[in-house]
């Protein structure tokens, strides 16, 4: 059986999250964007409309929907703001996935439930100031003391750094195993040690909460280690940038499809020279391309959601999604820009936004280079 | 032909670069481009020293050089800072046009406080986002006996809040277009400035034109001029523009250079990799094109005839090369690179609002099939 198009639950799902985010993100987007702040609320707003951790199943308070659904509603958010998409996204992916697919019973049932509901906020910290693309490069070290771990390391570009509840963190245990001593812990916020050093300003994704974190002997019981053996957080971080990747496909396609709706519209309404935009050959090829782009990077990132969902998916295709998405996305954010002239980089046009914030996605969870070396090497060359 | 700088050129880049190290400071940089403040300081000491109106005749104050050596300047402006550079440079848009078209008169009353430092010009020809359009243009000039009374609204106006004298383009009747420089007269000529993503140091929206006097002598050029008068300043915007790219390309080279210099990933240096390697290989290709591109837009611009299709190749290239340019030397520096702290993503808007005002692909390339095919082509 191959993939051909959403079933009738996937159609109404995607017909209800737009709903709800049209009604509940729409109205206050460019307000948090110019504070540069989350807005938090909608953490509990989205939990009682069960749209956080979409794929956490039902025993732990979650929807227990697909990958795909997932990418639906991902999609969806991001093409209203792509900064408050990262706070969801790592919230149900990077900081709870790890949780629910290797955690013990316990951290599921202490994590899960408050996340799903949006009581809890989650965070993910693995890149350092000097780890970036080299994840293996880590510094952060988790020493094995009586009954737990010291953790010892800083953190940056975290998402729901300064908000977040808890954060699950990437520390060596064994720092003489280079790349394979590494496991994941769930930290608190109020566990002493850690602290949020400040608060990073960057070029979009102004809604989206992004700090530096420090952890200086901070102690965490053994128990919340995720998975039972040291040294088992490669894959487990493997396995959750997997499934992350496939998500950067959603984004981009939800942003592609915020720019193209807006140059759509702008080319209707707007004449130049005393002729209709639209009626440019020029324009209308641009706008043609700008849909057939869409079409592809949707259609890739359901192909990859949906061989995730039957545990298919390789690396090199997570890899694929995020290349081609988030690379043909910057193709259509700049020819959106760039159409609206300067009309398009006033502030209170959501056009620059998309721009600014599409730009991002050729870096975070393993940048374009990254996905390159990767595919290469799947490639057994 | 020949095809290298002189000299005294090299001085003048040198002595340019030298001031814009000492004193762009990249703390301030900044925070000017998040406030969104003119940064006035460094344009009176480029005043003092001459960088301003360094084309302008010694007549009015300037250095009596020409348009190429005003490249050179926006340039290296560019490449220490691409907001402050931009900004310094667009403080006197427009006296390009008085140069060519102005009286005697008028060169002697508006360029020397220009050259002290003490005012500042723009020009205000359009009414959307694309001021090429005539068509939309409805700002009208009531002729009086001794002055024009003046009605519109001009949008998307270059340093809109501090320019104290604006050349507008209007009509006196339906067939007649009238340039005037227009003296800033409190309620009369109201400004909105609106913020914008890049280049955020030079302000720009809108100009309110409520029923403002402009005294006959204002009339820029001879009847029978305006349209050279429009073009004209087209292209001398544009060189303005293609000089702040040149630089702002050369700028995001060079951070990116020394970045990859200093970051280490997998034991190795950036500049180690291979695709790194060939990144900046080809950040030189795209440096060197525009380079060449830009020069001859201005040594050409500065002869009386010039084939205006060279502009528009120049202002497709540049743009395009820029925009690539910008974004692989934001790339390299990956996380830190979409950082405000580092400064290159201040490039990466300033570089985006550059590109819009020379222009899209597409009209551009309509402009340049005009003239070899005509209009019905």
């Amino acid at each position: 059986m191959m993939f051909y198009e959403l079933n009738d639950q996937q159609k109404a799902f995607r017909e209800r999250v737009r709903q709800i985010y049209e009604k509940i993100v729409r109205p206050i987007i460019d307000e948090y964007e110019r504070k540069e702040s989350f807005p938090t609320f909608l953490f509990r707003r989205f939990g009682e409309e069960h749209l956080l951790c979409l794929r956490c199943p039902k025993e732990y308070g979650g929807p227990g929907l697909d990958k795909i659904s997932e990418c639906i509603s991902m999609e969806e958010l991001n093409r209203i703001g792509a900064g408050i998409g990262a706070g969801v996204m790592v919230h149900g992916g990077l900081a709870t996935d790890p949780i629910l697919r290797f955690g013990s019973e316990e951290l599921k049932q202490t994590y899960l439930p408050p996340a799903v509901r949006g009581e809890k906020i989650g965070a993910f910290a693995l890149t350092e100031p000097n780890a970036g693309s080299d994840a293996s490069s880590l510094r952060t070290l988790a020493l094995r003391v009586e009954g737990g771990y010291r953790l010892n390391g800083s953190k940056t570009f975290i998402t729901n750094g300064t908000i977040c509840d808890f954060v699950t963190v990437a520390a060596y245990t064994h720092p003489e195993k280079r790349g394979t001593g590494i496991n994941l812990f769930v930290v608190n916020r109020e566990d002493q040690g850690f602290s949020v050093i400040k608060k990073l300003r960057k070029l979009g994704n102004h809604t989206a909460d992004t700090a530096e974190l420090a952890f200086d002997d901070c102690f965490v019981p053994k128990e919340r280690m995720i998975g039972e053996q040291e040294c088992g957080g490669l894959g487990q971080l493997e396995e959750t940038l997997k499934s992350g990747r496939i998500t950067y496909g959603a984004r981009s396609t939800g942003v592609a499809q915020a720019a193209f709706e807006a140059t759509l519209s702008y080319v209707k309404e707007v004449k130049r020279q005393g002729e209709r935009l639209q009626k440019s050959q020029a324009i209308r090829f641009v706008l043609a391309e700008m849909a057939m782009f869409i079409e592809v990077m949707r259609y890739t990132t359901y192909r990859g959601a949906w061989l995730f969902d039957r545990g298919l998916a390789t690396m090199k295709d997570a890899s694929v999604v995020k290349l081609f998405c988030t690379e043909t996305l910057q193709k259509i954010v700049m020819k959106a820009v760039e159409i609206q002239k300067e009309a398009g980089l006033r502030m209170d046009n959501p056009i620059q936004r998309y721009f600014r914030d599409a730009r991002l996605f050729k870096i975070p969870e393993g940048t374009s280079e990254i996905q390159h070396l990767i595919i290469s090497r799947e490639l057994g060359i | 032909m020949e095809f290298e700088l002189s000299e005294e050129q090299k001085d003048i880049q040198k002595a340019a670069e030298e001031f814009a190290r000492g004193e762009f400071d990249p703390d301030l940089a900044l925070e000017l481009d998040q406030k969104g403040i003119f940064p006035e300081r460094m344009w009176r000491k480029a005043t003092q020293l001459g960088f301003i109106g360094i084309h302008y005749p010694e007549e009015v104050g300037g250095q009596g050089l020409g348009l190429l050596e005003n490249t050179l300047v926006i340039e290296a402006f560019c490449r220490v800072d691409s907001g402050i550079g931009s900004a310094l440079s667009l403080a006197d848009l427009g006296s390009d046009l008085i140069l060519k078209f102005g009286s005697k008169n008028q060169m002697e009353r508006f360029l020397p406080p220009i050259i002290k430092g003490e005012k500042q010009l723009t020009v205000a020809f359009g009414e959307m986002e694309d001021d090429q359009d005539l068509s939309v243009v409805s700002t009208m000039a009531e002729r009086r006996e001794k002055d024009y009374l003046v009605r519109g609204l001009k949008r998307y106006v270059l340093n809109v809040s501090l320019a104290d004298m604006f050349i507008i383009l209007c009509k006196e009747s339906e067939e007649q277009w009238l340039p005037l420089i227009v003296e800033k007269d409190g309620e009369k000529t109201e400004i909105y400035p609106v913020e914008k993503m890049g280049l955020r140091m030079i302000s720009s929206g809108d100009l309110h034109l409520r029923g403002v006097q402009v005294p006959h002598e204002n009339r820029l050029g001879e009847k029978g001029q305006e349209m050279e008068v429009f073009q004209y300043y087209h292209r001398v915007k544009s060189l303005r523009f293609l000089a702040q790219a040149l630089g702002l390309m050369e700028g995001a080279f060079e951070l990116a250079l020394k970045y990859s210099n200093q970051r280490e990933q997998f034991g190795r240096r950036l500049s180690q990799f291979q695709v790194i390697k060939h990144k900046l290989a080809e950040m030189q290709v795209g440096i060197e094109v525009s380079r060449c591109l830009t020069y001859r837009a201005a040594v050409e611009l500065e002869k009386r005839e010039m084939d205006p299709n060279l502009l528009f190749v120049a202002q497709i290239e540049v743009g395009r090369k820029m925009a690539w340019v910008v974004d692989e030397a934001l790339q390299i520096f990956g996380g830190y690179g979409y950082m405000a702290e580092e400064g290159i993503e201040r490039f990466y808007r300033d570089a985006w609002t550059i590109r819009s005002q020379l222009g899209t692909e597409e009209e551009l390339r309509d402009l340049l099939s005009e003239r070899k095919l005509g209009k019905r082509g």
